[in-house]
């Protein structure tokens, strides 16, 4: 039934085993591959990332919070800011505080430009792409950063 | 009057077709109950009257399958009426808890098995640890019951994400961001966990799946093998066991020219060998009957757990602003005052190498001593650092329940929290 030991293995047995166990191999890892890149989706059905707000006028000054965008949109005289809610530690939405923004989930505090004061917060708040659409609307295009002192001048 | 109705049942040909032995009488017969039954073939026909004691095992991991049975039970029954989809989920729960018979218990139920399970499977993992119960030949069982720990956080977390409250969005949103930051694959794991970049109905469907189907079916496999072990590893681990249980295998001692005995084939000893007969006795009806009233004592607990205290539920989830402070349940809130630290190192780095260390514990603390033996004082050392860590995590637990207020700040209990500070 077994082969002893002594016996030495003949070649065409050996590239058989060889050929065998390869294909065993390599079908489940093909299955496995095929499974998992099954899970991730090729389409989403997702809110658009950019967003066409209101005419720059129509907002008052300091900050408004847009809710479905979860970003503070800062208005100073002719200058915008858009700067994201959503904490870069664990994704929590910040709450604006008397000076900055403070996480309610693991108490991270930013300062008004979004830099890290203090908490386990590894990077500053991002600051959007802010641009002006042809019929004169904000567009905030949460897909693409800006450095934290990019403003929009209208 | 119930024996004699059973005894005319079994004299049928229907009632012998389906039990293959009747209501013990004899010795032989009460042997011939634990071999020949399905269901109670786990056990050995006779036990040792040590394993009868209440505080050889506390009972922990009879009373963790238990509450996995009772999870089965009200976790089928719910899902009746559950929908996952994230314009029904709370909905669902509402009615439940409101319109339907019985689904506010069964609920509760649910939710109240779930915590007792965790509790129980924790207290399990130290009581195997304290008694020394892991060291050979044991050690593949401890490991099997480290899987089925992690499975029980798996299972309890993917379990309080369906109701889609706020408890629930929150978890959802900062356990797989937790995810994110896994090393090399954290970012495409965090795409496949939500099926997106949002957390919403495709998250939901997911964790769904997994609570509802993978995560049982694995459980179910690993509980079938785990119990299976605890018999094929000789038992309870019992200071009086031999040294050696498993004497490996010679081929040459065996004739090559007969076919074997089963006897011949099984490798050392049983743990029957060297047992005195006064110190064993019948497993029907001494730990049957005992296996039971655990049983119903466990139902009890919960059933009056359930009557008495309604399972939480928080407002239906808001993607838009977290409860503050948002906090997970008490057994992951050592993890949340761990990731208040760094998400990283908190999240994902110590918590690997609590895993890792469980696992491997098995094979770096091999020698047999104390095994069997609450608190053995050979095993200072090993007891020491077990303690220490068990320690750390439930001050963790302690800090992040009942010291930290809004915004996650430290504050006193029993003194008013400072007004939280609301942005808008």
């Amino acid at each position: 039934m077994t082969t002893p030991a002594d016996v030495p293995l003949k070649r065409r047995t050996f590239l058989s085993l060889v050929f065998g166990w390869c294909s065993a191999a390599f079908a489940l890892a093909a299955s496995v591959a095929a499974a998992g890149r099954f899970l991730v989706p090729n389409v989403l059905y997702e809110p658009d990332r950019r967003f066409k707000a209101l005419k720059p006028e129509e907002y008052p000054e300091g900050p408004t919070f847009l809710p479905n965008l979860r970003v503070f949109l800062f208005r100073k005289g002719n200058s915008f800011r858009a700067v994201s809610a959503v904490c870069t530690h664990l994704g929590c939405t910040v709450n604006l505080a008397a000076s900055g923004f403070h996480c309610p989930c693991h108490g991270t505090v930013f300062n008004e430009s979004g830099s890290v004061v203090s908490g386990p917060a590894p990077s500053p708040l991002s600051w959007f792409l802010l641009s002006l659409s042809r019929d004169g609307r904000l567009v905030i295009d949460t897909a693409q950063q800006v450095r934290p002192d990019r403003y929009l001048v209208v | 009057m119930l024996e004699r109705l059973w005894k005319s049942f079994q004299g049928t040909r229907l009632g012998r077709s389906i039990f293959r032995v009747g209501l013990p009488g004899s010795n032989l017969e009460r042997a011939q109950v634990a071999i020949s039954s399905f269901l109670l073939h786990f056990q050995p026909a006779k036990v040792n009257r040590r394993a009868l004691k209440f505080r050889t095992t506390l009972g922990l991991g009879l009373i963790s399958l238990y509450l996995f049975l009772i999870l089965t039970a009200t976790g089928v029954l719910l899902m009746f009426y559950y929908v996952p989809s994230t314009a029904r989920a709370y909905q669902d729960m509402k009615d439940l808890e409101f319109v339907v018979t019985a689904g506010l218990v069964l609920r509760n139920m649910h939710r109240w098995a779930a915590h007792l399970m965790v509790l129980c499977v924790v207290l399990h993992l130290c009581r195997v640890f304290y008694t020394a119960a892991y060291k050979p030949p044991r050690e593949f069982n401890w490991v099997l019951g480290v899987c089925l720990f992690l499975m029980t956080l798996a299972l309890s977390f993917t379990g309080y994400l369906l109701p889609w409250d706020q408890l629930a969005f929150w978890a959802i949103t900062v356990g797989t961001n937790i995810a994110g930051y896994a090393p090399l694959i954290g970012k495409k794991l965090q795409f496949m966990f939500l099926g997106g970049h949002v957390v919403g109905e495709s998250a939901l469907i997911r964790f769904y799946v997994l609570h509802v189907l993978v995560l049982p079916a694995v459980a179910i496999l690993f509980i079938a093998v785990h119990l299976w072990r605890v018999r094929k590893d000789g038992g309870l681990a019992s200071p009086a066991e031999p040294q050696v249980l498993q004497e490996e295998l010679q081929p040459a001692q065996l004739p090559l020219t007969k076919t074997y005995g089963l006897m011949e084939l099984a490798r050392g000893t049983t743990p029957m060998v060297g047992l005195k007969p006064e110190e064993e006795v019948f497993t029907w009806p001494n730990l049957i009957f005992r296996e039971l009233l655990l049983f119903l004592a466990t139902v009890a607990v919960v059933l009056v757990l359930s009557i008495a205290f309604n399972a939480p539920l928080e407002e239906m989830a808001n993607p838009v602003h977290p409860p503050n402070p948002a906090k997970a349940p008490w057994y992951f809130l050592g993890l949340q005052e761990l990731v208040s630290y760094s998400a990283f190192w908190g999240g994902v780095i110590v918590p690997a190498l609590i895993v890792f260390a469980l696992l491997l514990l098995p094979y770096l603390d091999r020698k047999r001593r104390g095994v069997g033996v609450w608190f053995s004082h050979e095993r200072r050392l090993a007891i020491g650092v077990f303690t220490f860590c068990l320690v750390t995590a439930v001050v963790l637990t302690v800090i992040g329940t009942a010291f930290r207020g809004p915004n996650w700040s430290f504050q006193i209990p029993w003194k008013p929290a400072a007004a939280a500070t609301e942005g808008h």
